[in-house]
């Protein structure tokens, strides 16, 4: 496992793909290469990037090769009942910037959740009705640009308005990142991908209630 | 002294009467006029009444030539689409992920895409203002341009695994630059900014920057240098810290640092350098004037014993930006 640790924090896709397929012929289950490799991987990724430290291209080339595993593991997507937990994730009508809003998807898929993206330009309804839909623990939205916030602080209400109350908003992005989980109307305000998986982590442990 | 003079003693380390105040007020001329951001950015003459009118309300000390970073990749063969009240974004990237350099011609700014509007913008400004303002230009910074021409995603991945074939894409793009930036000069402009929002470190490490960046920066404003330009102004937002160290080198003379970068690491940083900054941009929609004005009070305060400072936001003000707020940034530099 050490090897597809390596290729995977080396962002070498090819050598993290054909180590998976050499593990799963060696009859390894998908279960035990996404927390042995993938999660332990994206640990130590995590361990890396501080706010400081946190650059996208590093972080895009391990999430490719995170992802050319997880489709090897789970061609058809990973299903609900072998996910940690499913978030739906997208970016709100108004923003076509997409790429924070991928690497989040990246970090959380490597961290063995199962994420729904809904894409750039997501009407609230979309996102509400899709959270509803999956069963999502949790919502997170991205945004680029400062006019998109008011879309933001309405989808609690959104939420609200499906019944759904109790699924968590995060937000993150370099607009919404300037502000506060309380001048946004959401749960909270990631910094980084890494800081909104971690609140993630809680949030799903039950440590947030 | 008037603004231009203000800001050369700036640059100069010499004591302005005043802290010379230059908020980076692009799209928010256009809402400010009543008028929508789509048209303001394809008429050169409506985009330099704009910026007149926003410079006779809040009375700073620069105007800008600044359509947004699409010009380039458009004028490139890119395919934009516009919205009235946002922004462009690339609807068709000019070069496909497999494509090279090599099938793009650098565009002629005389009459390639948006170019000669912007051209059109300077030659009004400077016109009307001639040197009691500041007039600036914008180009797109190598980095930014590449990362317009194929996606941001593609081309990171392409730097990663293609490095020879990215590396003539940044070559190009900084070919883009030095002609689209020299025709600004001789258009009227004081200065082209060069802004990289793509080089920054939160983007690409440090490393990527003085290897891959740096010699194309050091190519474009040794140009523009050349061609007459007052100074050389780059322009990069983000967590920028570990990549300051490197804009003398460059050829930047007037160093913008965004509100991750406390002022005092960035005086340390850069000694020798104008710095401008640092004014968080959503906190010209989201707070009240009076929080600018004691953020801006600061600012002013913190670089009161060096000089060598333009107060600014780290980033765009956000066209919804409240007027009242950039009201205050001006009045802050006014000591009240």
């Amino acid at each position: 496992m050490n090897k597809l640790v390596a290729s995977l924090l080396d962002g070498d896709h090819a050598a993290a793909l054909a180590e998976t397929q050499r593990l799963r012929g060696a009859g390894m289950a998908a279960e035990r290469i996404v927390t042995e490799g993938l999660e332990a991987a994206m640990r130590r990724l995590d361990d890396k990037c501080t706010v400081e430290s946190f650059n996208l291209l590093e972080i895009m080339l391990v999430g490719r090769a995170v992802s050319a595993v997880a489709n090897e593991l789970y061609p058809e997507g990973v299903p609900p009942e072998q996910g940690r937990a499913t978030f739906v994730i997208a970016t709100l009508e108004g923003d076509v910037h997409d790429l924070g809003k991928n690497i989040a998807k990246m970090v959380l898929i490597g961290k063995g959740y199962r994420v729904v993206d809904l894409g750039k330009d997501c009407p609230l309804a979309t996102l509400a009705n899709a959270a509803g839909r999956e069963h999502a623990r949790a919502v997170l939205v991205s945004g680029l640009i400062t006019s998109v916030i008011p879309q933001v602080r309405q989808v609690k209400a959104a939420l609200a308005e499906c019944g759904l109350a109790g699924v968590a908003v995060v937000a993150g992005g370099a607009a919404l990142k300037q502000s506060s989980a309380a001048a946004l109307n959401v749960d909270y305000v990631a910094e980084t991908a890494f800081d909104g998986a971690r609140y993630l982590d809680q949030l799903v442990r039950g440590a947030l209630s | 002294m008037n603004s231009l003079e203000r800001i050369k003693a700036a640059l100069a380390f010499a004591p302005p009467d005043r802290t010379p105040a230059v908020p980076q007020l692009f799209g928010h001329a256009a809402v400010l006029a009543g008028v929508a951001l789509g048209d303001y950015l394809r008429d050169g003459s409506l985009l330099a009444r704009c910026q007149l009118g926003a410079l006779r309300c809040y009375g700073h000390d620069v105007v800008f030539a600044f359509m947004d970073l699409c010009v380039e990749t458009e004028a490139a063969g890119a395919i934009l689409q516009y919205r009235e009240h946002q922004y462009p974004d690339v609807a068709s990237y000019a070069l496909a992920p497999a494509g090279d350099a090599a099938a793009l011609a650098v565009p002629d700014p005389a009459v390639a895409g948006r170019m000669p509007e912007l051209l059109r913008a300077a030659g009004i400004l400077r016109g009307e203002l001639d040197d009691t303002v500041l007039v600036t230009g914008c180009v797109a910074g190598p980095m930014t341009l590449a990362t317009q021409l194929l996606g941001i995603e593609t081309a990171l991945y392409l730097a990663a695994d293609d490095p020879a074939r990215f590396e003539k894409i940044l070559d190009f793009a900084a070919a883009v630059a030095i002609r689209y930036g020299v025709a600004q000069i001789e258009a009227g402009v004081h200065l082209p900014i060069v802004f990289d929002p793509s080089a920054s470190p939160a983007v690409v490490p440090p490393q990527f920057f003085r290897e891959l960046l740096l010699p194309r920066l050091q190519r474009v404003f040794a140009a523009f240098r050349q061609a007459g330009a007052l100074a050389n102004w780059l322009n990069i937002a983000g967590p920028t810290a570990a990549t300051l160290p490197y804009y003398p080198e460059a050829g930047a003379d007037i160093a913008n640092f965004d509100y991750y970068v406390e002022p005092q690491l960035a005086q340390q940083l850069l000694p020798h350098t104008c710095l401008d900054g640092n004014l968080k941009s959503l906190d010209f929609v989201a707070a009240q004037p009076e929080q600018i004005a004691a953020a801006a009070a600061r600012l002013v305060s913190a670089f009161a014993g060096r000089g060598g400072f333009l107060l600014a936001s780290g980033c765009e003000i956000p066209p919804e930006a409240k007027p009242e707020n950039i009201a205050a940034l001006v009045a802050a530099c006014r000591g009240g």
